[in-house]
């Protein structure tokens, strides 16, 4: 690539800023970033965590462990991404880890676009002793850790089985990943997602159409470029009328909504 | 000689007794306490009898100014009525903004306290010659603006006037005191003062107070009237705090028929906004919401450059004409009287604003208490069919029998949401949304968090004045459904910078223009008061009022289970639009209160140590037995003066000042 995956240029910001962005919105949730030894990272959201890998080189289970590590006693289940799906979906997040969080299982493991996505999968935190000793083992391959507990794999259609994943991600995009140039060309190429943006109070300009409007963003400071609002300390972004932001690096997938809002909000 | 912007002195008036005292304030309770807020509680410790009957005679009321008040800092003309709350037995203290803070302040005094009861029916006056009473037979009944205008007629224009409406009169609990067309809303004074038999005080400027910094005031002035027309004041100036109503719709912050629901379908039809034309428009037709159908006018407190009030003509309603009156709209109206009563209905909602200032009542207890008695009704709780969610014409005549007390359910519900809901039992008290008996303001805490807890602790109860908390659940900061430790120390600064602006006073509709808050407060103080002030000894002070506040509370009768949310919103989760569950558990809220009593240095049960209630120089030497006499031009006798007298009072134009005869020649005669 040249350049490390998770430093590599997206709308703006970069590919690990938007997948902690997305991971922090589907959950709601500590993020973890699991780093090797001495790497670089590009900058990242407050509250985001960062631990160093102990032992690299010894593959995804062992960033599953440290990960998985370091949220222990913070959350009972976690999405596991690597950094290189840079159309994963908020949605997709959510589909996969309701099946942890719902079904009593350790793992709910994708099988998307004909392909098992460790990756991109739900874990239990409590596995993070049964990762660390496979790895002193040497049992480096995921199915090694599947080996040992309950998992529930879902395949294209089961996924799309929720309504909302299927709408918002029909071809499952989410598991898309970039490890050639010419993939994160192709993805790069690809139009910004289509979100709605509206506009409240004292931020409608006279002239502005004051309803909802469809626009092309990938972050919140590119949707309040499109509708020509200086996006500063004196506004605030609503995404789908739940969480509320400042940073206009927030990312944004499909089907989003993005309220402005006076910064000064109540009275 | 007292610091630059202070008299050093309360006037505390006896209306039973006709005396009139000055009681003197030391500089290092003006230095501790400020003034408005902080200096009223201070007050109230002095001079209220503890555990007294708030509608009682030895209740003190207190009209509190502060040293910025008469300077030119923008938004500076406001005082603060302190009491014990007849609704909520503790601690209440409402803010206002008018003419009335500039002449109450230049009658020479930093507060007037009235305690007693009047013999019948009286206006109290307080100039340069003191204080006196005047019948106010002729003006019993009347709605508050209406006895402002009459007074003001009779005694001339200089004069400013504070007035309770009928509801005041007839002690309904949260009945509001109103000057100028604005109201000290919260907590019942109007009924504290009702039971003084004072329909209204009358205040003219009598004496000119100095600035130990002249120059450095001016300076600060035109700096901050220069802030405060730019972007963080916008929302006020263009569409007024109802701009919130939208945006809390979309953000599912809302409360909606008695706290069932965040969101409301009507709420497009009562926003600030314009509403979008809709198919079924027709073009160049009326849009029916209420921005487009009656905001006549804007205007602006006294002394203020923001300009936040939007006023509105209330149209008919019902085949009731309103003889075109106009309307102060805020979102805290509309939404108590509007979605939290499930009414969509502009014209219903604008008449139900004006009728409770007719009747001199809080909105939002208004609202809150006819929402939970319509809950009542739909489950059969009381009897009452009529009185359904949604219906306009229910809700006006709620608001009458209650104004009134004309009706049973309408004295019962004059008592409050927690009294009402006392008297009914059952299950009806886990759905009264108030905190410590005030009810609840248009924010959703299941969905706020960091305002949850604000609301939970907070000394006057349910009150997003004294609070404020959810500047911190919708900064985007942190996360508004996830209260945490994080949430705990937002919301205690934001009720530490309340606590400043509430006691300078500083209108929070400012709030948005300082960068550095305690700093740039530090050295407006300063530059009046020749105080060398800075930001720490600011940050002491707001802790110090917030503490004296809860030791008030205490020693009032407060128990730790009063710091605590109604069992709705501890129960019943709201799923939003976007899929996620909002959840405030009774654990979350726990854990966050006892963060709170951490932070703060309280024990487990909310109590300080008494270390702490030393530091609040609650016993500086000036206990009533100090109380001096009136200087000799006060009045001592507050001899009623005869109904006729009415006749003389248009003497009392400002160039006929030092011949005011507006009591009985020997009353005010006397020094001794």
């Amino acid at each position: 690539m040249g350049t490390p995956k998770a430093a590599l240029e997206w709308h703006g910001s970069t590919l690990l800023r938007r997948t902690v962005g997305i991971l922090a919105r589907a959950t709601g949730g500590p993020v973890v970033v699991v780093r090797a030894a001495g790497q670089d990272l590009p900058d990242l959201p407050p509250r985001t965590t960062v631990v160093t890998d102990p032992r690299e080189g010894k593959g995804p289970v062992q960033g599953i462990a440290a990960g998985l590590a370091a949220l222990a006693g913070q959350a009972e289940a976690a999405f596991v991404s690597s950094t290189d799906m840079p159309l994963l979906h908020p949605a997709f997040v959510r589909r996969v880890l309701r099946v942890v969080d719902e079904d009593g299982v350790d793992v709910c493991l994708p099988i998307a676009r004909g392909y098992p996505q460790p990756l991109a999968a739900a874990y239990r935190t409590s596995l993070a002793p049964i990762a660390e000793r496979l790895v002193k083992e040497d049992r480096l391959r995921p199915a090694f850790l599947f080996a040992e507990c309950v998992v529930q794999r879902l395949d294209d259609a089961a996924l799309k089985a929720d309504p909302v994943l299927a709408a918002l991600d029909p071809e499952l995009d989410s598991v898309l990943n970039v490890n050639e140039p010419a993939d994160y060309q192709a993805a790069r190429a690809r139009p910004a997602p289509e979100v709605t943006v509206q506009l409240f109070g004292a931020l409608v300009s006279a002239g502005q159409p004051k309803g909802p409007r469809a626009v092309s963003a990938a972050t919140v400071q590119a949707a309040a470029d499109a509708v020509g609002l200086a996006f500063d300390r004196h506004v605030t972004a609503a995404l789908n009328g739940d969480q509320i932001t400042r940073d206009g690096m927030t990312p944004l997938a499909a089907g989003d909504t993005v309220f402005f809002l006076s910064a000064d909000a109540g009275g | 000689m007292p610091p630059g912007g202070y008299f050093g002195q309360a006037l505390v008036v006896d209306v039973t007794a006709g005396t009139a005292q000055t009681l003197p304030l030391p500089e290092e309770v003006l230095r501790a306490y400020i003034g408005g807020a902080g200096l009223g509680v201070w007050l109230l410790h002095r001079l209220g009898p503890p555990c007294v009957d708030p509608l009682g005679p030895q209740a003190p009321l207190a009209f509190v100014f502060s040293p910025l008040v008469g300077t030119p800092l923008t938004t500076s003309a406001k005082f603060a009525v302190v009491a014990r709350s007849p609704l909520t037995g503790m601690l209440t203290d409402a803010l206002a903004s008018s003419q009335f803070a500039i002449a109450g302040k230049l009658t020479g005094h930093d507060a007037i306290v009235v305690r007693g009861r009047a013999p019948r029916p009286s206006v109290l006056l307080v100039d340069g010659d003191g204080a006196r009473l005047i019948d106010a037979a002729h003006l019993s009944g009347l709605p508050a603006a209406d006895a402002d205008r009459q007074l003001r007629a009779e005694l001339g224009r200089h004069w400013r006037v504070a007035a309770i409406g009928p509801a005041g009169e007839r002690g309904v609990r949260y009945a509001t005191i109103s000057h100028d067309g604005r109201h000290a809303g919260r907590g019942g004074l109007g009924a504290v003062m009702g039971a003084k038999n004072l329909k209204a005080i009358a205040v003219r400027a009598a004496a000119k107070v100095a600035t130990a910094d002249r120059e450095g005031v001016l300076a600060a002035a035109r700096d901050l009237r220069e802030r405060s027309f730019g972007p963080a004041t916008a929302k006020y100036r263009e569409l007024g705090t109802l701009a919130n109503l939208l945006a809390f719709n979309a953000i599912s912050t809302l409360p909606t028929r008695n706290f069932q629901a965040a969101t409301f379908e009507g709420a497009d039809r009562l926003a600030a906004e314009p509403a979008e034309p809709t198919e079924t428009t027709e073009p160049g037709g009326p849009v029916e919401a209420v921005a487009g159908m009656r905001r006549v006018a804007r205007s602006g407190c006294a002394s203020c450059t923001i300009g936040c009030e939007h006023i509105y003509r209330v149209g008919r309603v019902g085949g009731g004409d309103s003889g075109g009156k106009t309307v102060r709209v805020e979102y805290e109206n509309v939404f108590a009287l509007g979605p939290m009563c499930g009414v969509s209905d502009p014209e219903a909602v604008l008449a139900a604003s004006a009728r409770c200032d007719d009747l001199g009542i809080d909105t939002i207890s208004a609202g809150g208490t006819i929402a939970w008695a319509m809950e009542c009704a739909q489950r059969g709780l009381i009897d009452a069919p009529w009185l359904r969610f949604g219906d306009s014409a229910a809700l006006l005549r709620a608001l009458d029998e209650i104004g009134g007390r004309s009706t049973p359910l309408g004295s019962l519900l004059a008592e409050g949401s927690r009294a009402a809901s006392g008297t009914i039992g059952g299950a009806s008290k886990s759905f009264a949304l108030h905190v410590k008996g005030l009810e609840m303001p248009g924010y959703e805490p299941r969905t706020l968090h960091s305002m949850a807890l604000g609301l939970a602790v907070n000394a006057r109860g349910a009150d997003h004045n004294r609070s404020g908390a959810y500047e911190a659940d919708l900064s985007g900061d942190l996360d508004r459904l996830d209260g945490g430790d994080a949430h705990v120390a937002a919301a205690i600064e934001t009720e530490d910078r309340a606590a400043v602006m509430d006691s300078l006073i500083l209108c929070k509709f400012l709030r948005g223009v300082f960068t550095d808050p305690f700093s740039e407060w530090a050295a407006l103080l300063s530059a009046v008061t020749g105080w060398d002030v800075c930001a720490a000894e600011l940050s002491a002070t707001a802790r110090r009022i917030v503490m004296a506040k809860r030791v008030y509370n205490i020693r009032e009768g407060w128990q730790p289970s009063d710091d605590w949310l109604p069992e709705r919103l501890l129960t019943e989760p709201l799923t939003l639009p976007s899929g996620r569950v909002a959840t405030l558990t009774a654990a979350r809220l726990r854990t966050m209160i006892d963060s709170y009593y951490a932070m703060h240095g309280l024990d487990a049960d909310g109590h300080p140590a008494s270390a702490t209630v030393d530091d609040l120089r609650l016993a500086e030497p000036s206990a009533d037995a100090d109380l001096r006499l009136a200087e000799p031009s006060v009045g001592t006798d507050l001899r009623l003066a005869e109904p006729s007298a009415g006749a003389d009072l248009r003497l009392a134009e400002p160039s006929a000042g030092a011949d005011l005869r507006l009591a009985e020649p020997s009353a005010g005669a006397d020094p001794a």
